[in-house]
């Protein structure tokens, strides 16, 4: 019987492999179609700002970021926001109550003051305190929200939606870079869609290793620390495979809080960001979803890989440790509030094919291999292990993710969506991460999701604490 | 025939060679189970797949490097040449001798100057981020043609659109229209035709700018009506204004609003008409303006009567304010502080006092207070009997930071919908 149970559970295991296999597979494919898509409908950089910059139809933008202590990156953050291209957009700046200087180095810089305004509390968030302008005409795009701690940054993201006065919002944190002409690329998208768009991704990068220079990036390379790198291949392998492959049936699952451009008025309509969510900003997209489906109205959804975003991301194994325990129990929460999405064709090829693919593929997969993992333990005293076999599957898998990396690195090259300081060097530095994640970096992910199942299991009340910046590097140093 | 036979039997052999490697591999993992084979193909196809994408990235490097010292050596070669006569220092219709001269090429010698596919791609490239970059405006288009000639770049544009590839046809529309060049019409008609709405559009645009025709029946199509967007606004913006230019007629745009069944194309050609200033055929939108139908269609053709002066449509709107929906009145507002006929003064106290939106009667506030003297002093009176809950609608007017946002000549007059400090 036990035999029996062992051979079940390693074809089961083998059949799930393949199955991941062949959908990787699909997403590349998916994401190729997404490309051709693109190289037709995306005209090159100087056409696209020619035809927006010199039209009144090009939709305004508000900028949201909300920050608490921030002290250290707030002023190139500003400045990167205040620098963007884009002829009509405001910069709405949300002040979480920071216990260090953050506010007191904006109001000096930016010679910030109280100004009247009448704010509707279209989404729920802490008591907005006051609203300040700049008095110099050079900063007029600027809008500061100070406001009672809330504590997330769903709870800052939702001041800012309840002051911001246009049709389109972007939400990006503080520690972002945003390419300038990203804004362009992305409305591009919006006026280019005949049905309503309510979602525009961008690729997020990591901005570890960057050097900036009055708020623009000046040099992109990754970083030549192990972590950042690490992550750089897996930000990367998600945005310009996993989201580019979705979007070619409008099936986005997610459109990261770090950099995205929604529609207000559907945001609003569903509620806006859940202060209470570890993952607020797939929660968002799906309500605003479901939103749309349950008034039977059509919508677009989108990515836009050549829009760039630079974020500083954990540069300490506790760091990184603590953020993807959140982004685990943020999964879980989501697999939980949303199932009725799941098979679900009324909700269109995301409840139909997303969420299915999220339960069975990311939220599953953790699980299966930590099990995978102590069966093996468990059997190599034994000698209930096939070495052979196993060698030449696990070389395979092994092969897959090095396959998976040259897609990624491919489709970097042919979309020109960063433009780096030295491809060579980089994309060698990120074949190298290839190929020592699956060693290094995957396991420790793997623990990371089960310990973040658990705490959300056994209900472990979670603090968000944003990580230690350190700073950007300067070009003249 | 020799070489026939020599490439049957290297094809014969090459094929021999893989089934050699495929049987090899197949007899190695005969004893194996199955799912080590599927493994050992996988693995397999994975190497052999990522050689390949490492191919390609190399011929791909090889080819933008080429392209990228083309585009130097041209810019270097010709950019001054290029920049010249783009601005307006130009003189006007200059010969194709004197642009020779000015490129400095010797027709005698050399009648062709790019002689290259690839060369004739970049040149035209490098020419089209100018145009669009620098504000080409005021340049002579007579130049710009005869430049174009002696370069052969209408040719090879022309062929581009008719042989390229769907990227290359949309990249080569794109000038094609900036430049208002004639194209052939057997080329032009196939791609109006396309399957694809992008180089459908396109040929659309193009055809606009240079057709001396002014129906233009392609946009009485129910296809334009379903699939149209901000963009094909904006690139009808484009191409009309280009038409206008070349002195040519503009078609009747409230005849197209009237041709379309969906909202969001009628309120596209009325905003059109804004922007081309048809004032002409305002009178012709009264029959679209039926309060309780289309409530966006109502708040386009509001601003544009506002915008265009079309007083005769004062009193319909003064009629309709109160019943419409928030957003309407507040086009009606502005529409009634444009005309400034005097007329529209009680509208706009019944705005303020009649609306609960805060947005409508900050609107109504902000008409009153750009709407003459007489605004002025009916905003002062207001202000003066207005209860301490109202104060904070009047707080904005005596701030210097967001009084800079109530004027309202400030405002662009083309924009759909009205920027505000406040939200609705």
């Amino acid at each position: 019987m036990w035999l029996t149970l062992y051979y079940i559970f390693c074809y089961l295991i083998f059949t799930y492999t393949m199955a991941m296999i062949v959908t990787y597979v699909i997403m590349v494919c998916m994401s190729k179609i997404s490309q051709k898509k693109l190289e037709i409908n995306m005209p090159d950089d100087n056409t696209i700002k020619f035809l927006l910059r010199g039209s009144p139809l090009t939709p305004a933008v508000s900028v949201i970021a909300p920050a608490y202590n921030e002290e250290v990156v707030i002023i190139d953050c500003v400045n990167s926001l205040l620098n963007l291209d884009y002829p009509d957009y405001e910069v709405v700046l949300v002040n979480d109550e920071s216990t260090d200087r953050t506010l007191e180095i904006l109001i000096e810089e930016y010679k910030l003051i109280e100004v009247p305004y009448d704010i509707a509390m279209r989404v729920q968030c802490k008591p907005i305190k006051r609203v300040m302008k700049s008095t110099d005409e050079r900063y007029s795009k600027l809008v500061l929200v100070d406001k009672v701690h809330g504590g997330t940054k769903a709870d800052g993201s939702n001041a800012g939606i309840n002051v911001c006065s246009n049709k389109y919002f972007v939400c990006t944190d503080v520690d972002c870079i945003i390419e300038p002409m990203a804004l362009y690329r992305m409305m591009w998208h919006v006026v280019n869609s005949p049905k309503p768009m309510i979602g525009v991704g961008a690729t997020m990068l990591m901005s570890n290793g960057c050097t900036v220079q009055d708020g623009r990036l000046v040099r992109a390379e990754v970083s030549n620390r192990p972590l950042p790198l690490f992550q750089q291949l897996e930000y990367m392998r998600s945005f310009l495979i996993s989201k580019l492959g979705w979007s070619a049936i409008n099936a986005l699952p997610n459109i990261s809080g770090g950099f995205g451009l929604f529609d207000t008025d559907i945001a609003v309509k569903s509620g806006g960001y859940d202060p209470s969510s570890f993952a607020e900003d797939v929660d968002m997209l799906l309500r605003m979803v479901t939103y749309m489906k349950n008034h039977n109205l059509d919508f677009k959804l989108a990515m836009v890989p050549e829009a760039c975003c630079w974020t500083e991301g954990p540069g300490t194994v506790k760091q990184l440790f603590r953020q993807r325990t959140r982004w685990a129990r943020g999964l879980f929460e989501i697999v939980s509030n949303h199932r009725k999405l799941f098979f679900n064709p009324h909700y269109g090829p995301i409840g139909a094919l997303t969420m299915p693919y999220i339960f069975i593929f990311e939220f599953l997969a953790p699980i299966l291999e930590m099990i995978g993992f102590l069966f093996m333990i468990w059997l190599t005293p034994t000698g209930g292990v096939n070495w052979r076999s196993a060698i030449v599957v696990f070389g395979m898998i092994y092969l897959f993710c090095l396959f998976i990396a040259s897609v990624v690195i491919y489709n970097d090259y042919r979309i020109k969506a960063v433009n780096w300081k030295s491809k060579r060097m980089n994309y060698f530095k990120l074949m190298v991460a290839s190929v020592l994640e699956p060693f290094v970096y995957h396991p420790f992910q793997t623990v990371c999701s089960n310990i973040g199942y658990l705490r959300f299991i056994r209900n472990t009340r979670a603090v968000w604490t944003p990580i230690q910046r350190q700073g950007f590097k300067k070009k003249d140093q | 025939m020799d070489t026939i036979a020599y490439l049957r039997y290297y094809l014969y052999y090459v094929a021999s060679y893989i089934r050699f490697i495929v049987s090899f591999v197949a007899s190695k993992l005969e004893k194996y189970p199955t799912e080590v084979k599927v493994a050992a193909v996988i693995a397999v196809l994975c190497v052999f797949t990522m050689f390949v994408l490492f191919v390609r990235m190399l011929i791909m490097s090889g080819y933008r490097k080429s392209l990228r010292l083309l585009r130097e050596h041209t810019e270097e070669t010709y950019g001054d040449a290029m920049r010249f006569l783009l601005s307006s220092e130009a003189p006007d219709q200059m010969s194709k001798v004197e642009i020779c001269e000015l490129f400095g090429i010797d027709p005698t010698v050399d009648d062709e100057p790019l002689k290259k596919s690839k060369e004739k791609k970049v040149f035209a490239e490098v020419f089209y981020n100018l145009f669009i970059n620098e504000k080409a405006e005021n340049a002579r288009m007579s130049n710009i043609h005869s430049m174009l000639e002696v370069f052969g770049i209408s040719e090879h544009l022309e062929k581009e659109v008719s042989l390229g590839s769907k990227r290359r046809k949309v990249d080569a529309l794109n000038m094609i229209r900036a430049y208002g060049l004639s194209i052939s019409p057997w080329i032009i008609n196939k791609l109006l035709n396309s399957k694809n709405l992008r180089l459908q559009r396109l040929a659309m645009y193009t055809v606009i700018v240079s057709s001396s025709d002014s129906t233009m029946d392609y946009f009485e199509t129910e296809f334009f009506d379903n699939n149209s967007c901000i963009k094909d606004e904006i690139e009808l913006a484009y191409s009309l204004n280009r038409r206008r230019k070349a002195g040519l007629k503009l078609p009747n745009l409230a005849r197209w609003a009237h041709m379309h069944k969906r909202e969001f194309t009628q309120c596209l050609f009325v905003r059109l008409m804004r922007r081309f200033n048809q004032v002409e055929y305002c009178d012709q939108l009264r029959d679209l303006f039926v309060p309780g139908n289309k409530k966006k269609l109502i708040e386009e053709i509001s601003r544009t009567w506002g915008y265009l002066h079309y007083v005769d449509g004062e009193q319909l709107l003064i009629d309709s304010l109160l019943t419409q929906p928030d957003d309407t009145k507040v086009a009606i507002l502005h529409a009634l502080t444009r005309f400034g006929t005097g007329r529209g003064l009680d509208a706009m106290l019944d705005g303020f006092r009649h609306s609960l939106n805060p947005h409508v009667r900050y609107e109504a506030l902000r008409c009153l207070y750009n709407y003459g003297d007489e605004g002025r002093r009916a905003f002062e009176k207001l202000e003066l009997e207005s209860s301490e809950a109202d104060a904070h609608y009047f707080s904005f007017f005596h701030n210097p930071i967001t009084l800079a946002k109530v004027r309202l000549d400030r405002e662009q007059a083309y924009h759909p919908s009205v920027e505000t400090v406040l939200n609705g």
